[in-house]
């Protein structure tokens, strides 16, 4: 009897196996690759679920696939819809990661949150850039928000993600009481990620396009403010002239 | 700060006196980029007092003065403030009991019992970027009904007491310090189980706690005392706290596997002429083969000082295989099926499986009087289903097979449906029944006055969780 349970046990288990990896690369699945979760259940009665996601290139191109099908969309418009969602991501300089709190727990206080939430890449940790500033105030029930992370070490320029095999982000204890010092984290390989994949196509252009326009910007405003120091200096060196040619004629 | 909002509010008159409305310019200035700015606790309490200062030319300004402190006293918050919060259980249990009068659901041995169950108050303060303090206050369990004469029939809590008490910072070299009054709970931290109790571990303690991590790699350090684990077969004495605890644990994880290793050494600090040192070692490891499929499990031996464990066995084993599979897989429910074996005479929680912590029924109460040469067998399964944001059920089954003759198995089986009306408030209402068997054990007196239980009891459970 014990040997027909463990066999039927182990049927199950393989069928679930393959009914999981068999099945196609739809955006559930895509979903469930690069959104981690876990919930936390405290024995003396509440629970806090975390749940965060990594957007990777595979994630951004299925989430923009979805949304085209869903909306029926033409080409252009899910050309369109793609470069402002990459615009709101920033993803040329950042590393977004949504983060969601199902707190049916203590009253989470996670102000100022770039404290409370870090990203390990190697043997290094780097705060938030940026964050969804509502994550600051206290909350019960439902909060969600993105958080960017420096994809380029702030000091030489390198990229944080290169030769990387993986990321871990790691909340602070201090997020809920409920965790009683207890570490959530969550690990994504990223090896296989690729942003550059998306800058393809009329998207590509237009992003390039407004990275040049903010270049041609900040450079027009070098110039001008050289321009302004020169144009100072070349007074200065008039009125020391005049002056000279002043004292020259007394 | 000041450079920030000058270099954006106005233009830098050298030194030339500013007015109180150029001033105020520049305060509102530095409110609006407070945030983006990242300022410290030193800035925010600068901000706040210029903010009082020239209120009147703020207002003057349009600028909504108590909207602003209202979102700098936010980050303040967060930093420097004391932060009380709280979760409280109230437990109503309707009992019946099939064969030996005995209830044992209810502490208070009869048939009903109205429980505050449990009462915790958390105080906690973020004193610095990198340090946190932490404090747990904890009571309840006891029943409303008369069992002995500490609570006689009112029900009045007992054994109130300070579970944690301890601060966190970092030290150089990006170490994490924990110093104080805290839980070690590795099975817990990687997931290992999920309903009452670990099969080892789960104790508090006094002392340190140092982490470090290294890419995948992380170790964990813990010398400490006074924790509350109590061995059973002790052969002297009651041992709970006389023992230096030092704890090492080694985990490798990433994205799809775990692997790690768990040391505990608690070594007897009392009388010189005895030997009750117990050492634990744990082997555990974990494997998800889609992001919602997972197969984990531990290892355990277990070393005793020789004469000190129960029985004659003074190396005992015991592990447990887990089938973790997620609602995003089977849509309408998860899944968790674990088994276990365990010689007789390891020490560990035989009340893992449960409803409700020791206040109820389990399944593994007999185990004192199980044979110390026996394996015991163990299944529990557990699905979860969660309907809504709202709505949520659950099913239950777990059985022990304490390979010993004249000992029945146990077996307990439940189902629940919850409501979470509010974040704040969820309500539940369960059923739960356990049938430890009807053996006699061919002892003198029965099995029952042998300190084993027998008979099926039965349990229905309106629970009413509140979090604030």
């Amino acid at each position: 009897m014990k040997k027909i349970s463990l066999l039927l046990l182990f049927a199950l288990f393989l069928s679930l196996v393959v009914v999981g990896v068999s099945s196609a690369d739809t955006f559930d699945q895509v979903l469930q690759r690069w959104t981690k979760s876990l919930k936390h259940v405290d024995e003396d009665g509440g629970n806090l679920e975390v749940r965060a996601t990594y957007y990777s290139a595979e994630f951004i191109e299925a989430l923009v696939q979805k949304e085209a099908k869903d909306n029926l969309w033409t080409q252009q418009e899910a050309d369109d819809y793609k470069y402002k969602f990459l615009s709101t991501l920033r993803l040329e300089e950042m590393i977004p990661i949504q983060v969601e709190f199902i707190n049916n727990g203590p009253t989470m206080h996670m102000g100022p949150f770039d404290i409370m939430v870090k990203l390990r890449i190697g043997s290094k940790t780097y705060k938030p850039a940026d964050y969804d500033r509502r994550l600051n105030f206290k909350f019960q029930g439902k909060k969600e928000g993105l958080i960017f992370f420096p994809r380029y070490d702030e000091k030489t320029g390198r990229d944080l993600l290169k030769d990387v095999k993986s990321v871990r982000l790691e909340f602070a204890p201090a997020i809920s009481p409920l965790l009683e010092g207890r570490e959530i984290s969550f690990i994504w390989d990223v090896a296989r990620d690729d942003p550059n994949k998306l800058y393809q196509g009329t998207t590509a252009a237009r992003i390039e396009t407004d990275r040049l326009l903010k270049r041609l910007e900040k450079l027009r405003k070098d110039k001008a403010e050289e321009e302004a120091k020169l144009a100072a200096i070349n007074d200065e060196i008039a009125t020391i002239q005049a002056r000279l040619d002043e004292l020259a004629t007394q | 700060m000041r450079a920030d909002a000058c270099c954006q509010g106005c233009a830098f008159k050298g030194a030339q006196p500013a007015t109180r409305y150029e001033v105020a310019s520049v305060v509102a200035r530095a409110l609006v980029d407070i945030d983006a700015s990242k300022a410290s606790k030193q800035d925010l309490e600068l901000l706040k007092k210029l903010v009082m200062e020239f209120k009147d030319e703020l207002d003057a300004l349009g600028v909504k003065v108590d909207k602003i402190d209202k979102r700098v006293a936010v980050l303040e918050d967060g930093i420097g403030g004391w932060k009380i919060r709280g979760t409280f259980r109230f437990d109503a249990k309707f009992s019946s009991d099939t064969d030996n009068g005995v209830y044992y659901y209810n502490e208070n041995n009869l048939k009903n019992d109205f429980e505050k169950e449990r009462f915790r108050l958390f105080l906690t303060k973020q004193i610095s970027e990198n340090t946190y303090f932490y404090a747990q206050y904890r009571t309840g369990a006891d029943g409303a009904g008369k069992y002995n004469d500490l609570n006689d029939g009112r029900g009045d809590l007992q054994h109130m007491r300070w579970s944690h008490l301890f601060v966190n910072t970092k030290l150089p070299y990006d170490i994490d310090l924990r110093v104080g009054r805290f839980t070690v709970d590795f099975e817990d931290d990687y997931g290992l189980y999920i309903d009452n109790d670990a099969l080892f571990g789960d104790f508090r303690t006094d002392g340190f706690r140092l982490s470090k991590k290294w890419n995948n790699f992380k170790a964990t350090a813990v010398v400490s005392r006074n924790d509350g684990w109590e061995f059973a077969g002790k052969t002297v004495g009651d041992n709970e706290g006389n023992m230096m605890n030092y704890t090492l644990d080694l985990n490798y994880s990433v994205e799809r596997w775990f692997l790690g290793a768990t040391g505990y050494w608690f070594q007897y600090d009392g009388r010189s002429d005895l030997s009750l040192n117990t050492n634990t070692y744990g082997i555990y490891g974990g494997f998800s083969f889609t992001p919602a499929v997972a197969l984990k499990g531990i290892y355990y031996m277990q070393d005793f000082d020789e004469g000190y464990g129960k029985g004659t066995n003074d190396d005992p084993k015991a592990w447990k295989a887990i089938l973790d599979i997620k609602q995003d897989l089977l849509k309408f429910t998860s899944l968790w099926i674990e088994y276990s074996q365990q010689d007789n005479t390891f020490v560990g929680y035989n009340d893992r499986y449960s409803i409700g912590g020791g206040a109820y029924d389990y399944v593994g109460r007999n185990m004192g009087v199980a044979a110390a040469g026996g394996t015991s067998k163990w299944w529990f399964v557990k699905a979860e289903q969660k309907w809504n944001d709202k709505w949520s059920s659950f099913i239950r089954f777990a059985n022990v097979d304490y390979d010993t003759a004249g000992l029945d198995d146990a077996t307990e089986w439940g189902l629940g449906v919850g409501y979470q009306y509010t974040p704040a408030l969820y309500f539940e209402l369960a059923y739960d029944q356990v049938d430890h068997g009807d053996s006699w054990n061919g002892l003198p007196g029965g099995l029952h006055n042998n300190g084993g239980t027998y008979g099926k009891d039965h349990v229905i459970r309106f629970r009413t969780n509140v979090n604030f």
